[in-house]
């Protein structure tokens, strides 16, 4: 499915249906010991128990990775939030939240996301970026903040730490990661237009590589994601048609092992 | 009313660290908490108490380093202000390759290469003309 470029064009839609196959994939896997046990009619008794433990394990082994995940990333964030709260300049708050300016050459723009959120700039980027392109980049971040992007990314995290070597699917986290840029770049498409979006992308590509490189082409990881978010920008969402069979298609997935579940064990 | 005490800590944190910089020379590295309350003293009413704790949670998050001396300890910067600043963008700058860092911090960019700047300098060019192009024509939508 990563390779589906066309999904791109409904990020909202394409980021519902990547979390119905996970959760999808999740609850099939956790009812599959239960069910293939039901199946035989004569089941002894152990076997029905054992059927269940391993659910329950796998269950488990899901709920820590989200604890040891989830803790990691609070964790993390809020030791950055400290740094930047204390070393950064306060900036005039932009809709309400908090933005920091971090002294330094480096452009750079992110944000924290949570509670106490925070949009970061450094001064490099604040000379970097003419006002409509850093309108571009604070509705950009702001976006993410509001629509609460960490959250699925953590989700997928989580799963990804959980699943087993050979199951798990790195170009799906990155496609997520994609997906999730896309959306916001949307947003920010919707607040600034197009053009100061693709040059405030530009200005910080460069702004973090001064030393630009003569080779032309994607580099060795195949497509970037920058450069998919460029190719994104100037398309327009995908028809209503699309997202209607790609919603549908995400609740099916969802409610299809939930069925089936029910179906071997009545 | 919590959030005005968590935000008003970390002010207090700030200038209790602003306070450090400037009183600490190459030559004079570290100060005592009692000199840090004096200092802040002429500028606000704080408790000694006060710059105690603060002082005590930036040596527990790494700012602050301390040895004791007699029966008090002194406190020295780990680094300049410009020093952990730098040091703090590093920090998020590499979070784009660990893979659960990635979704503590959000970047605005997420890993383009020095390799594809060109490309991305073509795609940005050909955005511009297709605006310009649809402006043009009298459409104001994002139509190819």
């Amino acid at each position: 499915m990563a390779r589906m470029h066309r999904f791109r064009k409904a990020p909202r839609e394409a980021l519902l249906v990547w979390q119905a196959v996970s959760l999808g994939g999740v609850l099939a896997a956790l009812s599959l010991a239960p069910a293939s046990v039901a199946v035989f009619t004569e089941a002894p008794r152990w076997l029905v128990w054992l059927g269940i433990l391993v659910a329950a394990a796998m269950l488990g082994r899901l709920l820590w990775s989200g604890h040891t995940v989830g803790s990691a990333i609070r964790a993390d964030r809020r030791r950055h939030r400290d740094l930047v709260d204390l070393l950064g300049t306060h900036a005039d708050p932009v809709h309400g939240t908090q933005v920091r300016v971090l002294a330094h050459p480096t452009p750079t723009a992110y944000c924290l996301p949570g509670l106490r959120r925070r949009v970061v700039l450094s001064e490099g980027a604040l000379t970097a970026l003419p006002s409509d392109e850093l309108t571009a980049v604070l509705a950009h971040e702001r976006a993410h903040l509001r629509a609460r992007h960490d959250l699925v990314l953590e989700f997928f995290t989580v799963l990804h730490r959980s699943a087993p070597p050979w199951l798990r699917a790195p170009q799906a986290l990155r496609e997520v990661r994609l997906l999730i840029e896309v959306l916001a770049d949307r947003a920010a498409r919707r607040a600034a237009g197009e053009v100061p979006l693709a040059r405030a992308l530009v200005t910080l590509a460069r702004g973090a590589h001064p030393q630009e490189a003569l080779a032309a082409g994607g580099g060795p990881g195949g497509e970037s994601t920058t450069a998919a978010r460029m190719a994104l920008l100037a398309q327009p969402t995908a028809g209503f048609g699309m997202r209607l069979v790609m919603t549908a298609f995400g609740l099916l997935v969802v409610a299809a092992p939930v069925v089936l579940l029910v179906m071997t064990l009545v | 009313m919590a959030r005005k005490s968590i935000n008003r800590l970390g002010e207090l944190e700030r200038a209790v660290m602003e306070t450090v910089w400037a009183m600490t020379t190459p030559e004079r590295r570290s100060v005592s908490v009692r000199e840090v309350h004096q200092a802040l003293s002429t500028t606000r009413d704080i408790a000694y108490t006060t710059v105690m704790t603060v002082m005590g949670r930036l040596a527990q998050g790494g700012l602050l380093s301390r040895q004791r001396s007699g029966r008090a300890y002194l406190y020295a910067a780990v680094g300049t202000r410009e020093e952990l600043t730098a040091s703090t963008m590093r920090e998020q700058l590499n979070a784009v390759s660990g893979e659960d860092r990635r979704a503590a911090i959000l970047h605005f960019l997420d890993d383009a290469s020095a390799d594809e700047i060109s490309e991305l300098k073509a795609a940005l060019a050909e955005v511009e003309a297709r605006q310009s192009t649809s402006i043009g024509k009298g459409s104001k939508g994002v139509r190819p």
